[in-house]
């Protein structure tokens, strides 16, 4: 037995006993690693990942290897329950998916009737391969209004990539980018739609060199060849600080922006307008660092910026995607071999078809909430939430009567849950599909025993830009549980939308599928199929914009009445913009960073993951921490004008000592009492959610920077 | 003889804690019991500044392991293959051999009233299994496992890099001289 390889099924199999091994696609968090699923006497033994993977090559993250623990958990919903006390009592009634599906259905044709089917509005938290299907309903049923994660997550790379280049640039990994600038994102921690940390990590070990834009010190800023630690909320002014460089100092690619680009000299002002002494100022970036960065980023070739949500969940959020996109093109690394290329996925129905938006009458697409206020959004059928708790609150523009939340916590996720709750407690009729009575499913009146990956088909990863579809398998059943797409082609048929749906929903499947010849079953034989993968393609079809250029100067937005061109607008609370209401909260609050082991409010309830985070913590630096009479471990209060939350001290010298990072995410799915503890370290009683806050085109929420003030936590017998 | 090595390349870490699940899948760990366990340690860089970097904490199966002696009931043995091993069967709970860890790397646990540590997954590796954690969960790749007189070369090496590269992890050979 001197001989051992990475992954060994058979003797896996042999040692363990196990019955067999399916191979399948993960989706602990937005999806896409290959892995092995054993199984032992009907359930689901043991996960490890696929060594022949494209996407995760062997690896795998604790989410995936925990997976079994998710899907068998005691407190795991098992059937469809109806409430049967007050919103938040917890008291709960068992009832078929029969009377479940029939109570919605008759809902929602009750509400359509009397309110319109504008007063209906689905939702789904972030991307979980169950977008196509649910706005799909909601289109067919006539509602403009899905509430997603959509206007400050990964939403807005999309609309602003199509507006800018026609799609979003994916880093070729495989060919071995030379300089990586990752932006406000921890790859090896998160992982942001269509990338995984496995790629990055060996592009390091193959020698490229690292470049970290984060106001905190990360592993990766740790190991970086330059750290630009920001000012929270800068980034547009910093990256319009590099692209001055790369302009004046002529580090651009000459024959693309001659060729290739729209606006060049409207361009060229811009960055102007931002000279490096200013935006030292603004960033609190040294000049030289930024030189450093530009120099570094713009000789290398190829290059590629490795970036994620935390510069979409802000005011400047569309211009951020913009500025990032516009330094990958000017030095030439768009769709170039080891930079970020314009993949194709493979021929299927893509997720914008399948959705059915064209399905949707533009007099009710007309009637999307905030579509006047948030123009870009609008046309990429994305809502900010604040116009849904307006409508359901104060019926303006029109009553919102009913919410459909599927994969959604959004009372911990959304910004100013003190307004969430006020919302969910007052709308007519709330159905949620979950895994577990979250603290937003505690204020429903139905909730729907929603399937993990592990039991259900799917056609995975469809929806990214990667270039590939996986085929994830159902391995098991778990109690009465179903699939999102299993449970709304189900209420498809019962709210008389049959004739656009399939009996069972492997006819779906079929249909994604349909383009390239083949159903589900032959899919179901392969692993993965992977779209053509071409180079350059605008050299020969240009871009897919309206001037068929790469778009500095945008067209489009221009259309909509909006600046074309990118700028930095200053963070909306912060000591430059609110000097009064800094020397009342005289700290910049970030929010967000990502732990190991949950996905936003996920997982907290699974022992080997909370093991590895028992507590929320808030980052101070020492030197703060000891101005504010705060030790190690001690419980924190943490304030905004909105509210106050706890969170536990860490001492962490990688951040300003003007600055302090909370945690995002947390409940207390153990304590069965005051909801979960919904609102005491829920980082978002703390945010903010007016409108004038947010990015003005795609009403991004800015809540990745505020003010707070800290201080120790003295009641309620807990160390203070 | 053959000789079997387990070693992490702590500078290229990450901190995903993926090999402490990992352990917990295959060990089935109670709450607060973690063989392997993850943890930052903060330094500063030549030129001054912050910098910080994750320390893997696990067993390191020496050569001359103080738990071996300092056990009354010899349930904690050194394999001629290298791999220390506690026998929990055998262990009484007595606690002895975590004050003589010189790593902190053997811990108690309440529930079940005795000494956990990192038994290299021997009965895997008896199986021709590589160890959980260095079964190629790792993202940076960093948990090496193989013959412990060629391990340092197989880190310098980046063996796996190869192997990554050509699309091989599934068939990459880890050879252990007999």
């Amino acid at each position: 037995m001197g001989e051992f390889k990475y992954s060994n099924v058979e003797r896996e199999m042999k040692m363990y006993g196990f019955d067999r091994m399916v191979k399948s696609t993960c989706r602990g968090c937005h999806g896409g690693c290959g892995v092995y699923v054993y199984v032992k006497d009907g359930k689901v033994a043991k996960i490890q990942g696929d060594p022949d993977h494209p996407i995760n090559h062997g690896t795998l993250c604790s989410k995936g290897l925990a997976a079994a623990e998710i899907a068998y958990h005691p407190d795991r919903l098992l059937y469809p329950v109806k409430r049967i006390g007050p919103k938040g009592s917890g008291k709960w009634e068992r009832i078929s998916w029969d009377e479940a599906l029939d109570i919605i259905a008759d809902r929602i044709n009750d509400y359509k009737v009397k309110f319109g089917p504008e007063s209906i509005v689905f939702g789904y938290g972030t991307g979980r391969e169950n977008e196509a299907v649910i706005y799909r309903i909601a289109n067919l049923l006539g509602s403009p209004n899905v509430l997603t994660a959509g206007h400050f997550c990964y939403g807005p790379r999309i609309c602003t990539s199509i507006i800018t280049c026609g799609t979003n640039p994916i880093i070729d990994y495989e060919n071995s980018p030379q300089c990586i600038m990752m932006w406000g994102n921890n790859v090896t921690i998160s992982n942001p739609d269509c990338y995984k940390g496995e790629p990055f990590s060996v592009a390091l070990s193959r020698g490229a060199k690292l470049i970290v834009v984060d106001p905190r010190l990360t592993r990766p800023a740790a190991r970086a060849d330059i750290w630009l630690q920001l000012r929270p909320g800068t980034d547009a002014a910093l990256a319009l600080g590099m692209l001055n460089v790369i302009v004046n100092e002529k580090l651009y690619d000459k024959e693309f922006v001659e060729n290739y680009t729209f606006g060049w000299e409207e361009f060229v002002k811009r960055v102007n307008e931002y000279p490096l002494e200013k935006v030292e100022e603004i960033t609190w970036v040294p000049k030289e660092k930024i030189q450093d960065a530009a120099r570094l980023f713009a000789k290398t070739k190829p290059a590629a910026i490795q970036w994620g949500v935390a510069i979409e969940q802000q005011i400047n959020c569309a211009d951020n995607d913009r500025l990032l996109m516009f330094l990958m093109g000017i030095t030439g690394n768009i769709d170039a071999q080891g930079g970020q290329v314009l993949y194709k996925t493979p021929p299927i129905v893509n997720v914008g078809q399948f959705g059915a938006h064209s399905m949707l009458p533009r007099e009710q697409m007309a009637k999307r909430l905030g579509g006047d206020m948030f123009r870009l959004a609008s046309r990429f059928a994305i809502i900010n939430p604040k116009a849904v708790w307006d409508a359901i609150l104060y019926e303006k523009p029109y009553p919102v009567k009913m919410l459909f939340f599927i994969s959604s916590n959004p009372l911990i996720t959304r910004d100013n849950a003190k307004e969430v709750y006020k919302a969910l407690e007052k709308v007519d009729f709330m159905a949620v599909a979950d895994f577990f009575i979250t603290p937003t499913a505690e204020l429903a009146d139905i909730v729907l025993p929603a399937a993990t990956w592990l039991e259900m088909d799917y056609i995975g990863d469809f929806w990214k830009r990667h270039g590939y579809i996986l085929a994830r398998r159902k391995v098991v059943e778990i109690g009465e549980c179903r699939s999102d797409h299993e449970m709304l082609n189900d209420l498809a048929h019962r709210i008389g939308q049959g004739e656009f749906w399939w009996d069972s929903f492997e006819g779906g499947l079929d249909a994604i599928l349909e383009p390239m010849g083949i159903k589900w079953k032959d899919f179901k034989e392969m692993d993965y199929v992977r779209g053509e993968v071409k180079y350059k393609k605008y050299k020969e079809f240009g871009f897919s914009t309206p001037t068929r250029k790469f778009e500095l100067y945008s067209t489009t937005l221009e259309k909509m009445g909006y600046d074309p061109l990118p700028q930095h607008r200053e963070v909306p609370e912060s000591p430059v913009n609110t000097p009064e209401l800094y020397k009342e909260y005289p700290y910049i609050l970030i929010t967000g960073a990502r732990q190991p082991g949950f996905f936003h409010t996920e997982n907290r309830q699974v022992k080997w993951l909370r093991e590895l985070h028992k507590d929320p913590v808030v980052q101070i630096h020492p030197d703060t921490a000891a101005k504010e009479g705060i030790k190690e471990g001690d419980w924190v209060v943490i304030e905004s004008p909105r509210g106050k939350i706890k969170q536990k001290a860490v001492l962490f010298p990688g951040i300003d000592p003007r600055v302090v990072a909370a945690q995002h995410g947390w409940w207390f799915p153990e304590k069965k009492e005051s909801n979960h503890g919904w609102d005491e370290s829920n980082v978002n009683v703390l945010t903010d959610n007016a409108y004038e806050g947010c990015d003005p085109a795609i009403g991004a929420t800015n809540i990745r920077a505020l003010l707070c003030k800290i201080y120790p936590y003295r009641d309620g017998g807990i160390k203070s | 003889m053959k000789k079997y090595a387990l070693k992490i390349e702590e500078k290229e870490c990450w901190g995903c804690k993926a090999c402490e699940v990992a352990c917990k899948q295959e060990n089935k760990s109670k709450d607060g019991i973690n063989r392997i366990r993850i943890h930052e340690e903060w330094g500063k860089k030549k030129d001054g500044s912050q910098d910080f970097i994750f320390r893997a904490n696990i067993c390191r199966h020496c050569d001359n392991p103080p738990c071996v002696d300092a056990c009354p009931v010899e349930a904690i043995k050194k394999r001629e293959d290298g791999i220390v091993i506690l026998y929990e069967d055998e262990c009484t709970g007595c606690g002895t051999c975590i004050d003589t860890c010189p790593y902190n790397a053997i811990y108690f646990s309440d529930e079940e009233g005795k000494a956990k540590k990192c038994n290299m997954c021997f009965e895997r590796i008896d199986n021709g299994l590589i160890p959980a954690c260095a079964d190629d969960i790792c993202l940076a790749h960093c948990i090496y496992f193989g013959d412990a007189r060629k391990i340092d070369n197989m880190i310098k090496e980046k063996f796996w890099l190869k192997a990554r590269i050509e699309g091989k992890l599934s068939t990459a050979v880890i050879t252990i001289d007999e």
